[in-house]
């Protein structure tokens, strides 16, 4: 496979899309055009790469068993509430056994202090926070105004709606405020600024390897799906070639019927709108394929720079192996995200936000069971993640964070936890501050007493997503405007009552860009 | 009967002369022992529509059954039919001693049902049905059990064309749905243990299987108090189910018979005490039966039911269920005390009498069968007869199939933007159907399409199903306010694996192909492709053909010239031509947009 100059890629990928009769039928947000949202002159090709990649974990991550206290107060107050009268070895035993946590010794701890530790799984992540390039920001969690454990048994208080609801606060969590589930996220709304920056015009600034989300929806910039596995494309007819032209005359005479029958959806009047979807989808998905695909072929699975990946699993790697073992999913996904960012100049790319996923968090049951080995899969595919990074000389420019529906309750229902709220994140990259834990941890005290916890089990977060999503934001480069901010709830996020951890829009666990 | 439908041939002309179609009101359809005017279909392409939207796909001699006796006779012999089961045929490879028998056997099952089996509308209706109460396949609980999910599979199809209550009820009680959303071993709160009870069933029959979140008017559009949405529920009213759902253990739980015996609660397993140790988990009967409460009628089932326990601060035990007008309990409020059973019976009438039911499930179903943004009017029309059937029940879902089927909207829909995106299951369905498709090992059918389309029966990837009703495609789709739910799956990835396998499907793996590899190595479903060969030489016999077969005769002239012209294009001298023409169309057609959007 030759190599392909950036030039020649883009120009075969245009020409591709230039020879498909449905050139004309690019959707203008595609098109080579001046934006007005941006407000100023973004000229193309000005800035530095920077690519966020929102990790995010379905079904409401169990964080109060991913940090978790070590000093002999806060461990006796969880041991309380996560063990209770329980046997060790009980299924309704949630408590991690002091003796097995990482010790975390942070140069900034939570403001109410505390010491806290890693569960036993997440090693990589360990050496990450130790090393300064990970960060823990506690209690963050969907709020409409800081709220306390008062005003949220009060009628008539602002709150987020469809509380310790999946489908509702996965979408809240990524949308720009928790006040309404939008359809758009702030992912998708930062690329919807950010997408003209790249002199790729047909690639998607937003690629997802855990299919459709919130997060990357824009009003104009609707995610690139790829899989794990790679990109496809499609047989039988070789369309991504200008005019058509595959091997075969069968597969030329075909592809050029389909085209004209995409064609005939795309234009037709009054047409159909869920045909002109389907065709646009199917256009997009074409080129784009085309064209990420000559680039990542470039920086193959087996390259000795993945490997990072198995060893971090404990997985054998073999040099120039095609069979090597499969790894758990985030690895997977994120292996990709790492080809792509690999192929950034090839792709001529300035700008990226990734999207990356994997389910299972939702331990209401066989919490034991199933929760270590969904940290272990986080833990080990982010630390390898990183590593491959610095391999790549992107680390300073690759910020990733994880999200969550919510945490879970301090209860437990007898062998697993229900829906909570606040819940502790993860930031990983070269420019976060790390070896810190930013805000307040929470108090795990019995319910009586416990001044953080509302209804049965759930933690009032110290931290809005607007927040922790504004400082990501930030070292993106975004400015927030007073016309159409992102954040628009940003403003009440302020030292009102004294009630967030850390008032304002910038957590400040990202150094300046 | 033959002169009565002339005769009434002549009726509906006049009806046409006078009223649009759409001015009729549905309701007369039901009225019994009077033949109707809208009594048809009047076409074999009408036949052929109806085919698409209340079967798994028409083959030719169902339209031409459909044609010849009119929808009401079809019904009469779609309720009739006997109904296909899953659970028989996965025992009888068990007990036949294949042990290689999980999900892939269940999958295999329902493939042979779907497409041999008569029953086709109630399939149809058990598919939807499993879209709406979901249990799956992806999880930890339930991979490994192949038999109980077809046992939850066939109690849908039982309940297809059954009472709404019933089946909310079996739904409930099937170990299947305890496992899943963990209603199984809930148990009351315990201080000393530090529990409370489990809230996921009480927010998923809630949301997903009854009401959703906010109150509706019947058409479905949502109710508002100073121009806001109305929650359904609180949670105080989850906190109040989760309390009675509590107590409920596998069918096979040995009552204990002293004190602290809680090992019984915590062990019960599946297999009954009757039953051989060495008996397959798979046949445990514990994964087959309804649920029961743990010690029913001992002093050990307060041990675990939370009776006389409950989250109201006054009365005491007290649990907060759904308030609606003229509900029961008096003010939603349950009283403490009761058994398990009992206390479930009432709150499960409590679900289901609420006036949000007829419309929040109406609107789903039609989604499944029709259109994806069916009008309020339609929604209207259907949650009617839900909420009374017309003799008084409430409920009954073979009327309100029936309705969905036959409302105008359905029938005759002028909307621009009208029908859905094709779910990918009900594509490949559908070639298979036309085209005869078999295995060349009799009732195995291996497919595994969760991989290529996202798509696999009882195997979405969570409670929510492969895709949200209220999903809207971000761009023009929302901007018109439609909802596209089955777009969600359409995303780059499975568009192109899709187009991939329908290739595969056509060009390579049909009955007769020397070229396929031996049975023993690969045993795909093969399709017909030689059997048309007849008239695959005339262009636009078979374009109009397959018009027919696989688009209900909806093509555009447009589409037809195009694929007529591409035909022409193609040789014509043998049985080899011919069949590439077959497979030229038929990949092209469902391939295309006209295809892929069901209208």
């Amino acid at each position: 496979m030759s190599y392909l100059k950036r030039r020649e890629l883009l120009q075969r990928s245009l020409m591709a899309a230039a020879g498909s009769t449905a050139f004309g039928l690019l959707p203008a947000k595609l098109a080579l055009a001046q934006s007005t949202l941006t407000g100023g002159t973004l000229l193309r090709g000005s800035l530095n790469y920077k690519a966020l990649v929102c990790i995010y974990l379905y079904g409401g991550n169990d964080s109060i068993n991913m940090v978790i206290p070590r000093d002999t107060a806060g461990y006796d107050a969880y041991r309380l509430r996560r063990q209770g009268n329980a046997l060790p070895g009980d299924a309704s035993n949630l408590a991690v056994p002091l003796a097995s946590l990482l010790p975390l010794n942070p140069s900034q701890g939570p403001v109410n202090g505390g010491q806290y530790g890693l569960h036993p799984a997440m090693t990589g992540v360990k050496a990450m926070f130790d090393a300064g390039r990970c960060a823990v920001v506690a209690n963050v969690g969907t709020l409409v105004r800081p709220t306390t454990k008062a005003m949220f048994e009060l009628p008539g208080t602002l709150l987020p709606p469809e509380l310790f609801s999946h489908s509702d606060q996965s979408v809240l969590w990524q949308t720009p405020a928790s006040d309404v589930s939008a359809r758009t996220g702030w992912g998708g709304r930062l690329a919807d600024i950010y997408r003209l920056e790249n002199p790729n015009q047909v690639l998607s600034m937003n690629v997802s390897l855990a299919g459709d989300n919130v997060f990357q929806s824009g009003r104009l910039v609707a995610p690139y799906f790829m899989n794990s596995q790679g990109v496809e494309q499609i047989d039988a007819i070789q369309t991504a070639q200008a005019n058509c032209m595959p091997t075969g005359e069968w597969n030329r005479r075909r592809c050029l019927t389909f085209r004209a029958l995409q064609n005939l959806g795309a234009t037709a009047t009054p047409g159909h709108a869920f045909e002109r979807a389907y065709v646009e989808k199917t256009q997009r998905s074409i080129s784009t394929a085309a064209q990420v695909a000559s680039a990542i072929i470039l920086h193959p699975a087996n390259d000795v720079k993945f490997r990072p990946f198995w060893d971090a699993f404990g997985l054998t790697w073999t040099a120039n192996s095609t069979n090597l073992p499969a790894l758990p999913e985030l690895a997977r996904q994120l292996l990709m995200v790492a080809r792509v960012i690999a192929s950034r100049e090839t792709l001529d790319m300035r700008r990226q936000l990734f999207f990356a996923g994997i389910g299972g968090f939702d331990t209401h049951d066989d919490q034991n069971a199933n929760h270590p080995a969904l940290l272990r899969d986080l833990s080990q595919s982010v630390s390898a993640f990183y590593q491959v990074l610095t391999t790549l000389d992107a680390a300073e420019s690759v910020t990733s964070f994880t999200a969550s529906d919510f945490n879970r309750t301090i209860t437990n229902n007898g062998d697993g936890t229900d829906h909570g709220w606040g819940s502790h994140q993860l930031v990983f990259g070269a420019r976060v501050n790390g070896n810190r834990i930013y805000g307040r941890m929470p108090s795990l005290a019995p319910r009586a007493s416990n001044p953080d916890e509302v209804g049965y089990g759930q933690i009032v977060p110290t931290l809005s997503t607007d927040q922790y999503a504004h400082t990501l934001a930030k070292w993106y480069g975004y400015v927030q405007p007073n016309v159409e901010p992102i954040f628009y709830n940003l403003q009440y996020m302020d030292n009102t009552g004294g009630i967030l951890s850390i008032p304002g829009p910038d957590l400040g666990f990202m150094q300046p860009a | 009967m033959k002169f009565a439908r002339t005769w009434l041939y002549s009726i509906v002309l006049a009806f046409a002369a006078n009223a649009s179609f759409a001015q009729l009101p549905s309701d007369l359809i039901f009225k019994s022992g009077m033949d109707h005017p809208l009594e048809g279909p009047f076409t074999p392409e009408e036949a052929a529509r109806f085919l698409q939207q209340a079967t798994f796909g028409p083959k030719l001699a169902d339209i031409e059954l459909l044609t010849r006796i009119g929808y009401n006779a079809w019904f009469d012999q779609q309720f009739a039919a006997t109904r296909s089961e899953h659970l028989p045929f996965i025992d009888g490879l068990l007990l036949g001693g294949d042990t290689n028998v999980f999900q892939g056997a269940r999958i295999e099952s329902w493939w042979r049902n779907v497409l041999g089996g008569n029953d086709q509308l109630r399939q149809r209706m058990a598919f939807s049905l499993s879209q709406i109460f979901v249990v799956s396949d992806q999880s930890g609980a339930l991979e490994g059990l192949p038999t109980s999910l077809a046992h939850y599979y066939d109690m849908l199809s039982r309940n297809a064309f059954g009472s709404y209550r019933t089946l909310l009820s079996e739904a409930t009680l099937h170990p299947s749905m305890g496992r899943y959303l963990s209603m199984h071993k809930n148990r009351k709160p315990d201080a000393v243990l530090n529990i409370q009870p489990d809230q996921n069933y009480a927010r998923e029959i809630m949301q997903l299987f009854s009401i959703g979140l906010v109150r509706l008017n019947t058409d479905g559009t949502r109710m508002l108090s100073a121009g806001q949405p109305i929650p359904t529920y609180n949670t105080d009213t989850i906190r109040g189910f989760a309390h009675v759902f509590t107590g409920w253990n596998y069918s096979t739980c040995v009552t204990p018979t002293g004190p602290n015996q809680t090992w019984h609660w915590d062990w019960c397993g599946t297999r009954a005490q009757a039953d051989p140790e060495s008996q397959d988990y798979r046949l445990h009967r514990g994964w087959r039966e309804p649920m029961r409460p743990f010690g029913e009628g001992s002093v050990y089932e307060a041990v675990y039911h939370s009776s006389v326990e409950g989250p109201m601060a006054s009365p005491t035990g007290a649990k907060q269920l759904l308030i609606y007008p003229g509900v029961s309990p008096a003010n939603g409020v349950l009283p403490s005390g009761g058994t398990a059973r009992a206390n479930m019976n009432i709150a499960l009438d409590n679900v289901a009498n609420h006036p949000n039911v007829g419309p929040f499930i109406s609107r789903l179903l039609i989604q499944r069968f029709v259109t994806s943004s069916p009008s309020p009017a339609y929604i209207g029309r259907v949650a009617s007869i839900f909420n009374n059937n017309g003799a008084g029940v409430r409920g009954d879902l073979r009327a309100v199939v029936r309705a969905i089927l036959m409302d105008t909207e359905a029938r005759r829909p002028t909307a621009v933007n009208r029908g859905k995106l094709r779910e990918p299951l009900l594509r490949l369905s559908q070639l298979y159907r036309a085209f005869d498709a078999a295995s060349r090992v009799p009732d195995r059918f291996n497919e595994y399409t969760d991989y290529w389309m996202a798509q696999a029966p009882l195997s979405s990837p969570t409670v929510f199903n492969y895709y949200l009703p209220n999903y809207q495609l971000p761009g023009e789709i929302t901007t018109l306010g439609l909802f596209s739910p089955e777009f969600q799956i359409t995303t780059d990835t499975y568009i192109t694996r899709i187009v991939n396998e329908m290739g595969g499907k056509v060009f390579w793996q049909f009955q007769g192909n020397a070229s396929l590899p031996p049975v023993n190595q690969w045993n795909p479903t093969l399709v017909n492709i030689n059997r048309d060969l007849s008239f695959a030489n005339n262009a636009e016999v078979l374009v109009s053909r397959y018009s027919l077969l696989m688009m209900g005769g909806t093509m555009s002239t447009a589409m037809s010239n195009l694929l007529v012209a591409h035909v022409r294009d193609m040789p014509n001298n043998n049985d080899e031509d011919r069949r590439r023409r077959v497979q030229d169309v038929l990949w092209l057609i469902m391939n295309s947009p006209e295809y892929v959007v069901e209208k």
